[in-house]
């Protein structure tokens, strides 16, 4: 007791000295920090703490001042406040509920905040006590659950939501944060879907419960069974799936809008600097400004969603009308408001929302193609981590919607043409932007498209050898469906196989810096197994008669390429090494192409001795590989068309794990509770309460 | 049943007593048609169950008055209309009565069970009150009847004993019962059918005779009276009151009975009211009726009849007949399991989904693990989930149509199509199929925009499950798009897996759900991989069944060798096999649709659909048409089915094909597209042909017996069509709006400019109907036999109709009524169709006129102008 008195009359000296007025709520805190309990005193202690305005940063740092001993002698004051903040949350009072949410948010972050290396036990302990933990947890989640689904004030939802956040991203690794364990065990699942399928709370607090979702989901995945994966994977109610779609959709758009709107302002800094410049010159410099945050906890979220949930696959292929920027060449870029896709996204209802925007300038679009242009964008520029962790996480997203059946079929879907305009790199060798005029084509063109892009545009020192598997995969897992369904697509397969057969080329220019790092004898085996893919069963899915005599052209064509590659391999082959497997495999692969090359070569070479001439033209070839088909045998190969099924354990698990981790450090950073200014708060609630 | 009131029925005017000892009819009735079997019935009070009546006793402040105690005097309350009921001499309807009442019983009369009378004690009672029920003037007029006691009467020709009516007292006098007996003796004949009883409904001015014959409605099949609705309907709007006296009652018995039939009439009632003033069309009758209908007030009656306390007269006259509180009750609780209320059964998705009415939000509706909470004391929307669909489609149209593009609007579509599809399964339909069924699906990436300049019509595929009774069966259940549980997700938690037991418990439609849903589960790519090479494949050795082969030879280690020259002879044998398609193209999207055979599009959406493996599994197709006024293709269609059937009656091989119209306002409705059929205009720019060629290309050489067939369909359609033509004075006949279908036939579509309208009065199209040299062509040309042939079958074709003529006048004649179509316009339409089927020409002076028209629509240069006119200015070939 004495000690108390000492000690309060130590602050109020200094106090005195210093501040003559310390606020009311700060010295309610001194109290909790001291030994006694506080409602001795004072039995409203309580009552009127959660009165009081919080002070966050005072809390916290009270509580990251504490050292262990004291620890031990406040722990019960501490239990008590969590304890009433819990109760508060129940209260009618609002500002009482939001001054708990605020309170208890600072507790979890002041905790974590002292205790970086303690375990999660005695942080349980400190907060809530061992004892208790479990009921105080439950009533805790109970308590947001209804304060999320009841007709409540938004900023309340809000607040609970970003109180979530705080509580999920205190540990840099999700898993290590123990506390999580209640939030297993008493979900708050159904307050989240149920905030993505209100069409006006989705447009609110969509984009928290999504990246809550992701970040939850994500608790401890490998290990346990974590009851918010096994639920993401059966959700069913397409309103729901359909508002976390038109979230990440959202937030998709709005990244490739403000690139959008860097690009152009670039672009005007190019004509204008044009005079002074020069073009390569440029180009280095816009890169760095063209960077756009990208947002990888919305990408997460999405990857979840595909990977876990087979009905959000429908989803990708929901179309809404969108503002499509790139396809209005003719009027100058949105002037059109882009309020309808913001707070209220253009209703799934037809039929509640029989008023959908009606601008003749809206492009239809969807989840897919918003995603895609996403991609292309981040794709550019892989360099930075970020960006290259994007760049995976999209190529992996991709994996998982061509492996699915029915992703496919709407890839595929003839009737569903889009146009879709992907950025494209500014590169020495070609012109930006000369194909504006981009036909309407199925989906499946622009995901090709997509991967022949990147292709072309990472042959680079610094090679991302893990990102050209992945996407060398996604165009077989493609082809092996085309294949499947007797698809016939209309596509320019040339441009496919030139960029392939360029990037066998920079392979073997560069052989000995990539050997260092990667295996590239996998890579070249599954590129030389595409061209096998068209030369054995090209009849089953290529567009017409004419692609399959190009196709040798090609092959032809560059027989130089192949013929190093050959050499190369069989170089590496005999030799031994730790590459003599994976070489003698590429080896074997590449029995048709040559045989095409021995075939064909000398009879072109007769011919044109025969015409004397002595460059043919394409025609001519094309004429003499039509002609000569008949003498002409391959081997069949086996398992062309078998893949190997995504799977994220445990190839992908480190990936991912440092995914979340700096996701979560992305998000604490980011979740401020003071967004919410206390005027805004006590205006709203005051005319309630 | 039919027995025991055959042996009542002689009884029923001299003695009203037996009847209450009536043996309580054991099922319900099997026919309206009974319901017409009327009685003064006095055992009301023992029958609690009477439904029919009680719409208009319900409310009755006196519930315990007898049926002595009724007086005849009650005053006559109607719908707001105030209308009286008509008299006629008693002793003439008691002997139609008696007269109707015996035939309808040799017929057995009919089909749709009526819904009330399964536990009534007295069928003939119920019956009687079912027409009338929610008249309140002619409740009044049972009264009048039964304090006569045993005067059996028609429940229309009824008797109205107030003295204080002056207006009937001089209708009585007016009235002369003697000169009607003849045409009684006519209609009591078996050869008055529906189309006499319209035409005398509209031509006699005699309100008794108009009284029967609308009583004498509800004796004819349902199906009969149905196809001329817009007659009745129209004759109800334009008409005098007695008309519409006669006519309403049997439009609101069958507006209880049937939800389809409701929104039938209202839609008919607001397209033919909408050319009336705007003054006068908001009181007018037609507008009234509407609002009845819609406000879905007409419930059956059995469901409400449960409700009522038993001690309920039926005597006892009631104002409460409209008073909305009644709709108010009806959803209240329903007793006894006869019930064929659909509100009972309502489905919630039928009701909270497919509605904005009941919107979600009011629910506490959390997710999908969580059920949502469907309150109980919800009114069950009997008419909301169809009107909802059918105004979301509409809405897609009129959005459509500000878009700029076919591209952009071909997306848009697809993309608003595929949100309908969140709402459903749901209890709507299509009004245009033949059979019952619920829309289950859209499959959006089918539908197609039409060619039209600035309208956006378009057709959409609609995947139904057959059932029963749309009203009653359940709604089916949804089963997700993706078809499929996914393989990847964790489903071992036992309180997770709710949703979809949920489902299939509440829903409970599709028996062995869970055996198909895991017969379906075959989606991995990998497992596919060894499944069957799809159709096109067995044709020849393919190299995928190799790679199956080669799978399980590996240990043999043996090498196989293909030819690389097989490879690409398969690849161009397989695409010259695929069937003739139109390329794509995006300026014309329906193009290519409309080519694919249509069971191959059958097949394929099937396959592709969650709902393809259940066998009630159906798809249809329809064409949605916002801001076009389908009135007169309305009266074009009835027109083309009366004279098919003439043709048919009298073997004329003629052949053409009315397509079904569905009018909903007077600028919006749903047409049945033909199937199997491109137009001529598409034909010839796609396959840059000519007709012949064409003909040849599609069906093979001249003397194949497919060619044949084809030649002799082509032939045989447009004699049809050609009489269709000139009957009809369709204009605006270019190739545009003829399709060819894939046996052969054409087929004309677009009746905008029939009668007295043409296109932009550009005096084009003098000739009679349209044959260019191309038909001809098609027929062999001129002077062969086919050629003769199709004139022969013209020649009999239109001496066939000229002996039907009335029966296609008379659709023409009543539609005129009041009507502002431009195929009326002028004084001489009637009479200008009329002397089209030359009635004083001989057979000889028929053929002549044949041989002239033929030889004049050849000879006509206004064809190929009008051709060319199209060409230049629409683009169409």
């Amino acid at each position: 007791m004495s000690q108390v008195e000492k000690k309060v009359g130590l602050l109020r000296r200094s106090s005195s000295s210093k501040k003559p007025l310390k606020e009311k709520v700060v010295l309610m805190y001194d109290e909790i920090f001291a030994k006694e309990d506080p409602s001795t005193h004072n039995p409203r202690f309580w009552d009127e703490l959660f009165l009081m305005k919080v002070n966050l940063e005072y809390l916290e740092s009270k509580l990251e001042s504490v050292d262990g001993e004291e620890v031990q002698r406040i722990q019960d004051n501490i239990n008590s406040l969590f304890h009433h903040c819990v109760q508060a949350l129940g209260e009618e009072h609002q500002i009482k509920v939001v001054n708990a949410l605020q309170t208890l948010c600072a507790l979890f972050r002041g905790v974590h905040q002292k205790n970086k290396s303690a375990s999660g036990f005695d942080i349980i302990n400190m907060l809530m006590g061992f004892d208790k933990a479990e009921l105080r947890m439950k009533d805790l989640m109970e308590s947001l659950d209804s304060l999320l689904c009841g007709d409540g004030s938004e900023s309340l939802k809000s607040l609970c939501l970003k109180l979530l956040l705080c509580l999920v991203t205190v540990t840099d690794n999700i898993s290590q944060n123990t506390i999580l364990e209640y939030v297993m065990i008493n979900s708050i699942f159904e307050a989240i879907l149920q905030i993505l399928s209100d069409v006006s709370s989705r447009g609110q607090h969509g984009y928290d419960a999504v990246v809550l979702l992701a970040l939850l989901v994500n608790y401890r995945k490998y290990e346990s069974v974590n009851p918010y994966i096994v639920k993401l994977s059966i959700v069913d109610d397409e309103p729901t799936l359909d508002g976390m779609g038109m979230v990440v959709h959202h937030a998709l758009t709005e990244y490739n809008r403000q690139y959008k709107a860097k690009e152009e302002e670039n672009q005007g800094g190019f004509f204008s600097t044009l005079t002074t410049m020069v073009g390569n010159m440029f180009i280095a410099d816009a890169d760095e400004k063209l960077s756009v945050q990208t947002n990888e906890a919305i990408l997460l979220a999405l990857y979840e969603a595909v990977h876990l949930n087979r009905n959000f696959i429908t989803v990708l292929a929901q179309s809404h009308p969108e503002i499509d920027m790139g396809v209005t060449p003719v009027t100058p870029i949105p002037t059109t408001p882009t309020t309808p896709l913001g707070t209220t996204p253009p209703s799934l209802d037809a039929m509640n929302n029989p008023e959908l925007p009606l601008d003749p300038n809206l492009q239809t679009s969807n989840l897919l193609i918003t995603f895609l242009k996403y991609a292309s964008i981040v794709m550019q520029d892989t360099k930075d981590e970020h960006r290259l962790n994007s760049a995976r996480l999209c190529l992996i997203i991709l994996t998982c919607i061509a492996e699915d059946q029915y992703a496919d079929a709407f890839l595929h879907d003839d009737n569903m043409n889009f146009r879709v305009n992907l950025h494209k790199m500014p590169m020495r060798h070609r012109k930006k932007g000369v194909d504006k005029n981009i036909p309407c084509r199925p989906l499946v063109c622009a995901v090709l498209d997509l991967m022949v892009e990147f292709i072309v545009t990472h042959m680079m020192k610094d090679f991302p050898m893990d990102l050209y598997m992945r996407c060398i995969q996604i165009i077989h897992k493609l082809i092996c469906y085309q294949k499947k369904c007797r698809i016939r697509l209309h596509y320019t397969w040339r441009e496919l196989w030139s960029a392939l057969i360029n990037l066998l080329k920079f392979l073997l220019s560069n052989e000995t810096t990539l050997l260092a790092k990667h295996n590239i004898f996998h890579l070249a085996l599954l590129v030389v197994n595409l061209f096998n893919m068209f030369i054995t069963y090209g009849d089953t899915f290529l567009p017409t008669s004419n692609s399959y005599d190009e196709l040798y052209y090609e092959v032809v064509r560059m027989h130089q390429v192949f013929d190093n590659l050959y050499c190369m391999v069989l170089r590496v082959s005999t030799n031994t090494g730790q590459w003599k497997e994976p070489a003698s495999k590429v080896t074997h692969s590449l029995v048709n192409v040559r045989a095409i090359i021995n075939h064909f070569n000398p009879k072109i070479e007769s011919y044109a001795a025969v015409n004397h001439i002595s460059q043919l033209s394409e025609e001519q070839v094309l004429e003499v590989v039509r002609t000569n088909y008949d003498t002409l045998t391959l081997k069949l190969q086996d398992g062309l068309d078998q893949f190997e099924r995504y799977s994220e354990q445990p190839k992908e698990a480190a990936f991912f794990k440092e995914l979340v981790r700096s996701i979560s450090l992305n998000v604490r950073k980011n979740v401020s509770l003071n967004t919410m200014s206390q005027d805004v708060l006590l205006k709203e609630f005051s005319t309630i309460s | 049943m039919g027995d025991a009131e055959l042996e009542l029925s002689p009884s029923h005017p001299e003695e009203p007593e037996p009847l209450q000892h009536s043996p309580p009819s054991p099922t319900p009735s099997p026919s309206p048609s009974i319901s017409i079997t009327s009685s003064p019935s006095l055992s009301l009070p023992s029958t609690p169950s009477s439904g029919p009546h009680h719409p208009s006793q319900r409310r009755s402040p006196s519930p315990s008055e007898g049926p002595g105690a009724s007086s005849p005097a009650l005053d006559v309350i109607s719908e707001g209309t105030g209308e009286l009921t008509l008299v006629i001499d008693p002793e003439m309807a008691k002997r139609a009565c008696q007269e109707v009442l015996l035939k309808v019983k040799q017929q057995q009369a009919v089909e749709e069970g009526s819904e009330e009378n399964d536990n009534s004690t007295t069928t003939t009672t119920t019956e009687q009150g079912l027409p009338n029920g929610d008249l309140g003037g002619h409740g009044a007029s049972i009264g009048g009847v039964g304090v006569k006691g045993g005067v059996v009467k028609s429940p229309g020709i009824r008797e109205e004993d107030d003295p204080s009516s002056a207006k009937n007292a001089r209708r009585r006098q007016r009235h002369n019962p003697s000169k009607q007996s003849w045409l009684l003796r006519l209609f009591e004949s078996k050869l008055f059918d529906v189309s006499m009883a319209i035409s005398y409904l509209h031509n006699s001015k005699e309100p008794g005779v108009q009284a029967y014959i609308g009583n004498r409605l509800f004796s004819f099949r349902h199906d009969d009276v149905d196809f001329y609705l817009p007659q009745l309907l129209n004759m109800y709007v334009h008409m005098d009151e007695d008309v519409g006296d006669a006519i309403k009652p049997y439009v609101v018995h069958r507006c209880r009975q049937s939800i389809s039939f409701s929104l039938q009439c209202a839609w008919l009632l607001g397209a033919y009211s909408s050319d009336m003033h705007i003054s006068t069309q908001r009181h007018s009758r037609g507008t009234k009726l509407r609002k009845l209908i819609l406000s879905d007030e007409l419930k059956p009656a059995g469901a409400r009849a449960r409700r009522d306390p038993p001690t309920l007269s039926l005597f006892c006259p009631s104002a409460s007949a409209t008073n909305p509180l009644h709709g108010g009750v009806a959803a209240g609780g329903l007793i006894g399991e006869h019930s064929l209320s659909p509100s009972k059964r309502t489905h919630q998705r039928s009701k909270s989904d497919a509605t904005v009415s009941v919107s979600l939000s009011s629910n506490l509706k959390r997710t999908a693990s969580n059920p949502k909470v469907e309150s109980n004391q919800e009114e069950p929307v009997r008419l909301t989930p169809q009107r909802e669909f059918i105004k979301s489609l509409m809405g897609i149209g009129k959005r459509l149509a500000t878009l700029p593009t076919k591209e952009q609007k071909t997306q848009r579509l697809i993309s608003e199509l595929s949100l309908l599809n969140h709402k459903l399964p749901a209890r709507v339909w299509l009004p245009t199929a033949p059979f019952d069924h619920h829309v289950v699906r859209v499959p959006h990436s089918q539908a197609v925009v039409l060619n039209s300049k600035d309208k956006a019509p378009y057709l959409i595929y609609v995947e139904v499950l057959e059932c029963e009774n749309f009203e009653t069966s359940n709604v089916p259940a949804r089963i997700p798009e993706t078809r499929i549980r996914s393989t990847r997700s964790v489903e071992n938690l036992p309180d997770c897996g709710m949703t979809a037991e949920q489902r299939a418990g509440s829903f409970s439609v599709v028996p062995n759900y869970d055996n198909d849903d895991e017969a379906w589960s075959v989606d991995d790519m990998g497992e596919l991989q060894v499944e069957l090479p799809d159709v096109h494949t067995n044709s020849c050795d393919n190299i995928s069944q190799f790679s199956v082969d080669s799978i399980t030879s590996l240990e043999s280690k043996e090498p196989v060798f293909i030819a690389a020259g097989d490879i690409r002879r398969r690849l161009s044998e397989q695409l010259a096999h695929t069937p003739t398609t139109f390329k794509r193209d995006p300026e014309d999207p329906s193009a290519v649709a409309l080519k694919e055979p249509w069971q191959e599009k059958v097949r394929r959406i099937r396959e592709g659909s969650p709902y393809g493996h259940l066998p009630c599994w159906r798809l249809l197709s329809v064409i949605v048409k916002c801001g076009d006024d389908l009135r007169q293709e309305l009266l074009a269609y009835q027109v083309l089915q009366q004279l098919q059937c003439v043709w048919e009656m009298e073997r004329v091989p003629l052949w053409i094909k009315p397509y079904k119209i569905l009018v909903l306002s007077s600028d919006s409705g749903m047409i049945e597209p033909v199937v199997n059929a491109v137009s001529i205009h598409q034909v010839k720019k796609h396959s840059q042909l000519s007709l012949l060629d064409y003909f040849l290309q599609e069906h093979g050489s001249p003397t194949t017996e497919a060619f044949l067939s084809a030649q002799r369909n082509f032939v045989q359609s447009c004699a049809g069509y050609s009489l269709i033509c000139y009957l009809l004075q369709v204009k605006d006949r270019h190739n545009g709006n003829i399709l060819l279908d894939a046996e052969g036939h054409i087929i004309h579509i677009d009746f905008g400019f029939i009668l007295s309208s043409s296109p932009k009065n550009l005096g084009f199209e003098t000739s009679a109907f349209k044959l260019t040299s191309e038909f001809v062509d098609v027929m062999g040309g001129q002077d062969r036999d086919m050629f003769n042939y199709y004139k022969m079958l013209m020649l009999q074709g239109l001496i066939a109709a000229r002996k039907h003529m009335d029966k296609v006048i008379q659709i023409v004649e009543i539609m005129q009524q009041g009507s502002h179509l431009p195929c009326f316009h002028g004084s001489g339409t009637i009479r200008g169709l009329k002397e089209r089927f030359h009635m004083s020409l001989t057979e000889e002076q028929l053929q002549v006129l044949v041989e002239q028209m033929v030889e004049g629509s050849m000879r006509s240069i206004t064809t190929k102008l009008y051709d060319g006119f199209q060409y230049f200015t629409n683009g169409i070939m």
